[in-house]
């Protein structure tokens, strides 16, 4: 009874984390096609809460990886997903407020990591599936991004530059609807996987399912709803960031970035890497920025998203382990993760009461 | 450490983020080019070129759209 209670409390996290990770990535997904009005704001976002829903059931490769590869579900407990969670939505919603756009994904697999070691020892992770499906890939994944995107626009200004503008400049608007368009049918792919793989998890651990499963349908449909409900809530801030800070950029450049993107993620996704959507957007737009001139790109900006990724896992590992510790002070039973619920709840009640009443105070 | 890294896939997967990343975009960049070039032509009153361009243009714009289904096939074969 009390293993059942922990497990609907990690699902229910797990679906509040797919909820804030659409949420934190709309960014990535329609900041390009906003900031070059290819098209509004409204319509961008809709669509891509749509598609992002529809990626969700068209893999579970990445689902996989998450369940069975990054840590032993021998030694995991839904408690341990359960503080991994909280490390993750902790951390996404710190830099969601500092307008960062970090990595969903490394977040959650940092607050498993962190949790899991803090309660079974290093040997709880497997070494070979987080150093070979997450930490090579997530280096090499925004650099290929940046490089694909780079020669792109290469190639684009190329073949049109001695066009006249305007035409060029609308085929690119709906050119960024279809690469806009694959680049949210792509991170609905490998970031709603991502949730459906730690509920998987979760499920394994309460013996709900064997070693080795598949998710379940009713994982595929809550995750997917939950992910579009979340893009569709939107991230403005990072929107801003992501669309206008790091460079201002072309309606060409837009699409490169998409392209450069949705290709990544869509053959990472084939073969099971649980890819940082938002590492690989932030590499395409920079590649497409640096591919027309290299000072075009604020690297002062880009330098803070490096900081914000390298402190990703560790931070969100550390919060998994601290929630984890706090978790079962008081036992290995269903009040530890019941009172961290109502802890969190609290200090994110408080944080955006103060928030509020700050941003109604007029300027003096 | 082959085993670790993943090697085969990894580079599956950049090869094949490198030619459908630049290759989507060129072709798409073909039929902008073919499409500004029809406006321009026929305004020049040079139909035949213009019907050309035109046609490099569409061809283009179908190989662009079939790269981006047999994409999503080929992604959700596996």
């Amino acid at each position: 009874m009390s293993s059942d209670l922990v497990l609907v409390i990690v699902v229910g996290t797990a679906l509040a984390f797919d909820f804030t990770n659409g949420f934190h990535d709309t960014a990535n997904v329609v900041a390009t096609t906003i900031s070059t009005r290819a098209a509004r704001p409204q319509v961008a976002i809709g669509i891509a809460s749509l598609l992002n829903f529809l990626g969700a059931f068209i893999s579970i490769s990445v689902a996989a990886t998450v369940a069975n590869d990054v840590v032993n579900a021998d030694v995991i407990t839904p408690t341990i997903v359960f503080a991994g969670l909280i490390g993750a939505i902790a951390w996404n919603l710190i830099t969601w407020w500092l307008g960062l756009p970090s990595s969903s994904s490394h977040a959650l697999i940092g607050g498993v990591v962190g949790s899991a070691v803090a309660a079974a020892g290093i040997d709880a992770v497997l070494a070979e599936g987080l150093v070979g499906k997450v930490l090579i890939p997530a280096v090499v994944a925004p650099v290929v991004a940046f490089l694909v995107a780079g020669l792109s626009i290469g190639i684009v200004y190329r073949i049109v530059g001695r066009q006249r503008p305007g035409p060029v400049t609308r085929g690119f608007r709906y050119g960024q609807v279809i690469s806009g368009g694959l680049l949210a049918l792509a991170h609905g792919t490998n970031d709603a996987q991502k949730t459906m793989g730690v509920i998987t998890l979760a499920l394994i651990a309460n013996g709900t399912l064997g070693p080795n499963s598949d998710p379940p349908l009713w994982v595929i449909v809550s995750a997917a709803t939950a992910i579009a409900l979340g893009t569709y809530s939107g991230g403005w801030r990072i929107i801003r960031t992501t669309g206008t800070r790091i460079i201002k950029m072309d309606s060409a450049q837009g699409f490169s970035a998409q392209g450069a993107g949705a290709a990544v993620i869509l053959a990472s996704t084939h073969f099971g890497f649980p890819l940082s959507t938002t590492h690989v957007i932030n590499g395409g737009v920079m590649g497409a920025g640096a591919g027309k001139r290299v000072s075009a790109v604020r690297w002062g900006v880009a330098g803070n998203i490096m900081v914000a990724w390298l402190l990703t896992l560790p931070a969100a590992a550390a919060i998994g382990a601290a929630a984890y510790g706090l978790s079962t002070v008081v036992g290995s039973g269903a009040l530890g993760p019941v009172l961290v619920s109502l802890l969190f709840i609290s200090v994110l009640v408080v944080a955006f009461t103060r928030r509020e009443q700050g941003a109604s105070v007029p300027a003096g | 450490m082959a085993i670790i890294v993943q090697t085969k896939e990894l580079a599956q997967t950049i090869v094949a983020s490198v030619v459908a990343g630049v290759g989507v975009t060129l072709v798409f960049s073909i039929a902008i080019w073919g499409a500004a070039r029809f406006v321009d032509l026929n305004r020049s009153q040079r139909p035949l070129a213009a019907g050309a361009a035109a046609a490099l243009g569409a061809a283009a714009l179908a190989v662009t759209l079939a790269t981006v289904v047999v994409g999503i096939v080929v992604m959700t074969s596996k």
